[in-house]
């Protein structure tokens, strides 16, 4: 069957099977972007934002986003450089392969959460997984980012 | 998971008649579909229906059975009536994306032996109500199921009550190896156990030790976490032993009466 997506404010008709998962739609329309990692519902490899919510899209049914709006770590980029930035300065990526999955998340974060404690950004960043960095190099980048946003 | 078929009725009665006159399998939050591998012939999709809600309503508060776990753990509703209780049941799970995406009816509908959730509603007295309207105690629906083919609709809790979760994982990511939840209803106490592995349980005998004293002394409530664990079943699987979850249920017991008992 047909659905229409709206990715990244593109208007795209694209086909997919009644029990096919959002990331396999969303590669096979060339949005390869979006990171395949687990598969199973716990890395957060695959986040994109569904109508500005995150959300995993190996575990989202695809017909189920028919009409509505996504947005893959391309149609933040702007946003995710700028937050790219205070990763590096803290040594905070290494293969990179999480990324857009946790770009997406701080965003999501920023914008739910106004001024959040140390607390509350490792609390909503829990479903991201990052076989690199330890983390701390992440939260040091996030609440610099943050704290530049609000300068 | 593959669906031949996929409806989305716009009425409850659309939906019924979808499962129960042509045997579809009412989808739920959907989250668990891909690690299954048997084929649904039809797929009913309950996202179009209006479920999504927390409210007060008729002496009761309602929650719609598509409402996600980020919607009871950012309730303010919730929090009103039950302080951190929901929070603290839903927000071990996985991360907010999957959050997002998981639904009370669906967790209900499985019955599932880890299940978070369903230990809290146990211990809250919740009920279900399948469409049209039959209504049974959550508890009973976990514990003898319900004559299939049926549509979850909403559960209905009490306006307010003192209620606490407490849980044990091996890592924050995974299932529970075991879980508590304790509520005083402002009459009696409630209290289960979830992920024995097996699905939640209310600890009759224990409730009946604990009585109608809403302000137990530590040493009944040391009595009450004992009996727990001595009148429940245990299972042993990769998580942990029958022993281990066993030896550990008292701890979390007592901490959530004593939580709620202030």
């Amino acid at each position: 069957m047909i659905i229409t997506l709206y990715i990244n404010g593109k208007k795209e008709s694209v086909e997919c099977q009644p029990g096919e998962m959002l990331t396999e739609v969303l590669r096979r329309a060339g949005y390869v972007e979006v990171k395949k990692g687990c598969d199973t519902g716990n890395c957060g490899v695959c986040t994109v934002l569904l109508e500005g919510k995150p959300v995993l899209s190996c575990s989202y049914l695809a017909i189920r986003a028919d009409g509505k709006q996504i947005t893959t770590i391309q149609g933040a980029a702007k946003e995710a450089e700028e937050f790219a930035h205070f990763l590096t300065a803290e040594g905070a990526d290494q293969c990179g392969f999480c990324a857009p999955g946790f770009a997406l998340t701080v965003l999501a974060m920023k914008k739910e959460l106004p001024n959040p404690s140390e607390g509350e950004i490792r609390h909503y960043l829990a479903g991201n997984l990052c076989r690199c960095s330890g983390y701390e190099g992440q939260i040091r980048a996030i609440k610099k980012y943050l704290e530049a946003e609000h300068a | 998971m593959e669906i031949l078929e996929f409806a989305s009725p716009r009425t409850l009665d659309e939906a019924l008649h979808l499962v129960r006159d042509r045997h579809g399998t009412a989808i739920g939050g959907a989250a668990w579909l891909r690690m299954n591998t048997k084929t649904m012939p039809l797929g009913v999709d309950l996202s179009e229906l209006g479920l999504d809600y927390i409210r007060e309503a008729n002496g009761s508060i309602e929650i719609g059975a598509m409402t996600t776990y980020r919607e009871l753990e950012t309730s303010p509703l919730l929090e009103a009536r039950f302080g951190a209780l929901f929070r603290n049941t839903v927000s071990h799970i996985v991360g907010i994306q999957l959050r997002n995406i998981i639904t009370v009816g669906g967790t209900l509908a499985g019955r599932y032996g880890f299940s978070d959730l369903n230990t809290t509603l146990c211990a809250l007295g919740a009920k279900v109500v399948f469409y049209p309207g039959k209504i049974a105690d959550v508890a009973s629906f976990i514990q003898d199921g319900e004559e299939w083919p049926f549509l979850i609709e909403k559960v209905l809790l009490p306006v307010s009550a003192r209620a606490s979760y407490q849980q044990m994982r091996i890592t924050a990511n995974d299932f529970p190896i075991i879980n508590a939840a304790a509520a005083w209803t402002g009459s009696s106490w409630r209290i289960a156990v979830g992920s024995r592995p097996a699905a939640s349980r209310l600890c009759k005998k224990a409730m009946v030790l604990l009585g109608n004293e809403p302000y137990p002394s530590d040493e009944k409530i040391g009595q009450a976490a004992v009996a727990a664990a001595e009148e429940l079943q245990f299972g042993s699987d990769i998580r942990a032993s029958a022993e281990y979850r066993r030896e550990i249920l008292p701890a979390l017991m007592r901490r959530a009466l004593m939580e709620v008992r202030g």
